[in-house]
């Protein structure tokens, strides 16, 4: 019986997916499928229309697992090889080190910024 | 080969080596042996090995690839569940997500183009801290080519999950919110695959700011870009 209701609520979040994929697609709506459901999900669930327990379960099972779901893409990487030959390798390069500077400063600002909030208001989050 | 068989065996690989992948990850806990990574160069070996096209992995891959809507979907779950720290939390959210943003999409397209690289190149290279479908139509839209921009979202994400514990140490980056909006801000959804093993408030903070970059990223991207390559 655990199974099933698990299986109901996965079911039923790729029927948000869905929703999100076709509101993406009618409306043009410059977001993804995927993250027009998330928000979706998010006013159902404020709005309390859905109840958390309804899909909790079934959104762990998939949460455990997200890095499984991203691997089709990430083996696309094997049709590029030529685009890194040569000069090409400084491109990787760029992006790791562009990375490094993005991570670092979203870091410190959203960690600075919150800890002034903290002073202020004297309350810790 | 049968396409039922094709499918089946290149899903089964898949799903066999992400196991024993993870399974070696929680053994030994190297951030080299993050399973995202350690799965893909074995897939990627294994097709080699048998001379099989990405083409052909797909088959079967599309049906995995599939399930990648409902899980980001479900990523509303830890959001919600934090949408009190969230709220207390907005502005450094915000500045954060904002930045960081602004500094990903500048440094990787300027140090591209100093060193010379074509404006095909440069577009693709844009949106790399961006979740991949928006890099894609940011790409698109400003001349680059779409399935190359994926491939820097996608090493833009390794090398965020690689590189975020080293970050986190010398840049003492000790709170949740911190290392959370940089994963999510420079790594979209590998970096929020990876702050799951953080706990609930990083993740919901890795989640909110790659949700955040990706409506940002697309409606400012575009922009953004007409700016840089006029």
């Amino acid at each position: 019986m655990k199974i099933v209701i698990t299986l109901l609520q996965a079911g039923f979040l790729y029927i948000l997916f869905l929703t999100g994929k076709f509101l993406h697609e009618k409306l043009s709506i410059p977001l993804p499928g995927s993250i027009i459901g998330l928000l979706l999900l998010w006013g159902l669930l404020s709005i309390k229309i859905i109840p958390l327990r309804w899909v909790e379960k079934g959104a762990y099972v998939f949460l455990s697992t997200l890095p499984l779901y991203l691997i089709p893409a990430t083996v696309g990487v094997m049709d590029y090889g030529h685009v890194f030959a040569g000069k090409g390798s400084l491109l990787i390069l760029i992006t790791i080190g562009s990375t490094f500077i993005t991570m670092v400063v979203a870091s410190l600002v959203s960690q600075f910024m919150a800890k002034r909030n903290v002073k202020e208001e004297g309350t810790l989050s | 080969m049968n396409t039922v068989v094709l499918a089946f065996t290149m899903i089964l690989l898949t799903v066999i080596l992400y196991f024993v992948m993870n399974a070696v990850y929680v053994r030994l806990r190297s951030p080299f042996l993050v399973p995202i990574l350690t799965t893909t160069i074995a897939v990627i070996g294994l097709l080699s090995l048998f001379d099989a096209s990405y083409e052909t992995y797909m088959v079967g891959g599309k049906w995995i690839d599939a399930l990648l809507g409902p899980a980001i979907v479900s990523l509303c779950i830890p959001l919600y569940k934090q949408r009190d720290v969230i709220k207390k939390n907005v502005l450094p959210i915000f500045g954060g997500v904002v930045v960081g943003g602004i500094v990903g999409m500048l440094t990787g397209v300027l140090a591209a183009r100093w060193v010379g690289f074509s404006t095909e190149l440069l577009a693709s290279i844009l949106p790399k801290s961006i979740t991949s479908p928006i890099a894609m139509q940011i790409a698109e839209e400003l001349g680059g080519i779409p399935s190359l921009a994926t491939v820097f979202v996608i090493i833009a994400g390794l090398a965020g999950i690689l590189m975020g514990p080293w970050i986190n140490r010398w840049f003492k980056i000790d709170t949740a919110i911190g290392q959370g909006i940089g994963l999510g801000v420079g790594a979209h959804a590998i970096g929020t695959s990876k702050s799951l093993e953080y706990g609930e408030q990083t993740s919901s903070m890795s989640s909110v700011a790659m949700t955040l970059s990706a409506i940002i990223g697309a409606l400012a991207g575009p922009l953004f870009g007409i700016w840089l390559f006029p």
